[in-house]
């Protein structure tokens, strides 16, 4: 049999990078390493414009077990946009307290391949593999800080988590093949669609939700969340943040909106719920934190929930939701963990109230966690407004109270924000010497905070494109 | 009247009795005088010089894991080398391409010092 292997040459790439990087870790002398994170980053660019540039180029591989749409395209556009922003914010950091950079993007790259495969796997069997490599990846990359307890703890924690996660996926999986006998989503859509309603579907359901609920974070499936975040290095931590939550999403979406289609009732109900309490439990615990690293991990809840309400109608318009909040939310949390990292980096501290007085040492720095954090509580004219609008959008006609219940959380959200802004821009620094940032970080920052307003003025174009992906999803 | 799966029933129960018999049988027939020799540690016979809480080498572990590498690559390289013949030019590039992804984690192990045992 023939396959088509043009549709798959970026994950190609992404293979022969992550092992390249690793040949080049042992063959460049020591002190070349830190140039490791710059072929890294601008390879990364590459194998993005091949991705881009070669959209419109869909097909499967191997018998329809790999299956490259739009919407998988788009998802990996996040993925790899994601992997760029964080290798650029993440080179003074990982030059300066981790070392092993060889070892360290190398892994990078081969979490965002698991992702990658995550996105386009079309059965269960792909998309655990998918998941596997992304998390097993993440694993090493969270206990990087070798000497460092709480780090070791954060991987520890993370190994638990990853353990119990899977084990509950894979048997929700197991069931779910069990009824339908086979594990092609789209045949198993099929075949739950003219089926009656079984005791047995609504456990794997319930088992599926619970085993993905834990790797987006959503409540009451979040307790891991907080410590990994804390413990992690910080460019990890955003990484992790987006990373693992979209492609979480992109599977979520893919076994859900396409696989149980037709049981869309049963389970749209429970991921209501989910959304709901996921909100609210996310932005209230968000309030006491004083470590900024916590208190982005609760928002980063919240944010699973806000994402989750997309979900819940299995239409077009919430995947599209779900898309254009996922690629707004990239940019958006990049922007702030980058700024953490750079500050963590100059004055090894992660608590809330050392951020005094930073508007004066670094208005740059300042300004993009603004706009990223306001981006986040969904402030017009930044672009989480929209995204936050589309999602609300979907429910309003037969889950108004999930609707309000958003929209009242993202005032709450906004308060929690802005005590970070107030401490930032109200209080006096101690050591009031202005910081240079260097140039990849600048880089980050000013991009990231450009995406946010322009995505946010001008959402069109964008959104438009996203339309037809998410019309794509639903062709096959 | 017994179904297919009584048989099942009847294996698990048989199953759990073997088990928890064989245990229960022990502890209610077996003997129990206890004195100092018997609660040291088990040593292959050997009393032990010294705690026995002691810390090993990883490296044990490491040559543990490029073992299971290797394990693995043999499990796929069977099936591949019985049907060689058919499979053709594509696969062999295949599976080069594999071994040489092997390698490279062998190239990685043994430049990291995996095999020092000093």
């Amino acid at each position: 049999m023939q396959m088509d292997f043009s549709v798959i040459i970026p994950e190609i790439a992404m293979v022969s990078l992550g092992v390249l990087v690793l040949i080049l870790g042992l063959i460049l002398p020591k002190k070349s390493l830190p140039r490791l994170g710059w072929f890294t980053s601008f390879s990364l660019i590459g194998i993005l414009a091949l991705v881009v540039l070669n959209w419109n180029n869909v097909g499967t591989v191997s018998g329809g077990l790999y299956l490259i749409d739009q919407f998988s395209q788009f998802f990996k556009v996040i993925f790899l946009t994601a992997a760029i922003l964080v290798v650029f914010g993440s080179m003074a950091y990982v030059d300066k307290h981790l070392g092993g950079q060889a070892e360290y993007y190398s892994i990078l790259v081969f979490s965002t391949l698991g992702m990658m495969v995550m996105a386009s796997a079309n059965d269960f069997i792909t998309m655990y593999l998918g998941l596997e490599l992304m998390t097993i990846s993440f694993i090493v990359l969270v206990c990087f800080r070798r000497n460092d307890s709480e780090s070791l703890e954060a991987g520890m924690k993370y190994v638990l988590l990853a353990g119990i996660s899977s084990a509950v996926l894979l048997y929700g999986l197991s069931l779910i093949y069990g009824i339908a006998g086979t594990v092609l989503v789209v045949e198993v859509g099929m075949i739950l669609a003219v089926q009656q309603s079984l005791p047995l579907l609504l456990v794997g359901v319930v088992m599926l939700v619970a085993g993905l609920g834990f790797k987006i974070a959503a409540v009451p499936f979040h307790m891991w969340a907080p410590d990994v975040y804390q413990g992690a290095p910080t460019p990890i931590t955003s990484f992790l943040a987006v990373g693992s939550k979209m492609a979480s999403f992109a599977i979520l979406i893919r076994i859900f909106v396409l696989g149980m289609f037709g049981v869309s009732l049963s389970w749209g109900i429970l991921m209501a719920i989910l959304a709901g309490v996921t909100i609210i439990i996310g932005n209230l615990v968000a309030i006491p934190q004083t470590n900024i690293k916590r208190l982005m991990a609760y928002s980063g809840i919240a944010q699973a929930g806000y994402i989750l309400v997309g979900m819940v109608t299995a239409s077009q318009a919430g995947v599209k939701a779900i898309m254009f909040y996922g690629f707004i939310y990239i940019f958006a949390v990049v922007g702030v963990f980058t700024a953490i990292s750079y500050y963590y980096n100059l004055t090894g501290s992660d608590e809330i109230k050392d951020y005094a007085g930073l508007s004066q040492r670094s208005p740059l720095m300042a300004a993009t966690m603004v706009v990223s954090m306001l981006t986040m509580a969904g402030i017009p004219p930044f672009a989480g407004f929209v995204g936050k609008f589309y999602l609300f959008m979907t429910v309003v006609e037969n889950y108004l109270w999930l609707a309000i219940i958003g929209l009242i959380m993202s005032m709450v959200s906004v308060y929690y924000y802005l005590m970070v802004v107030l401490v930032m821009y109200r209080d006096r620094p101690q050591d009031s010497s202005p910081i240079v940032v260097s140039l990849p970080v600048r880089m980050t920052l000013i991009f990231t905070m450009l995406v946010s307003v322009v995505l946010g003025v001008y959402p069109g174009p964008l959104s438009e494109i996203i339309n037809k992906a998410a019309l794509s999803f639903f062709m096959h | 009247m017994l179904s297919v799966w009584g048989a099942v029933l009847i294996f698990l129960i048989v199953g759990v009795i073997f088990g928890v018999g064989g245990m229960l049988a022990g502890y209610i027939l077996a003997p129990r005088r206890k004195s100092a020799q018997k609660s040291i540690a088990y040593e292959c016979g050997v009393d032990t010089i010294g705690p026995t809480w002691v810390q090993f080498r990883t490296s044990y572990f490491l040559y543990a894991l490029l073992f299971v590498i290797f394990d693995v690559e043999i499990i796929y390289l069977y099936p591949w080398a019985i049907k060689f013949q058919s499979l053709g030019l594509f696969a062999f590039v295949e599976m080069i391409i594999f071994l040489a992804i092997l390698v490279v984690g062998l190239w990685y192990a043994w430049k990291e010092g995996a095999f020092e045992w000093t």
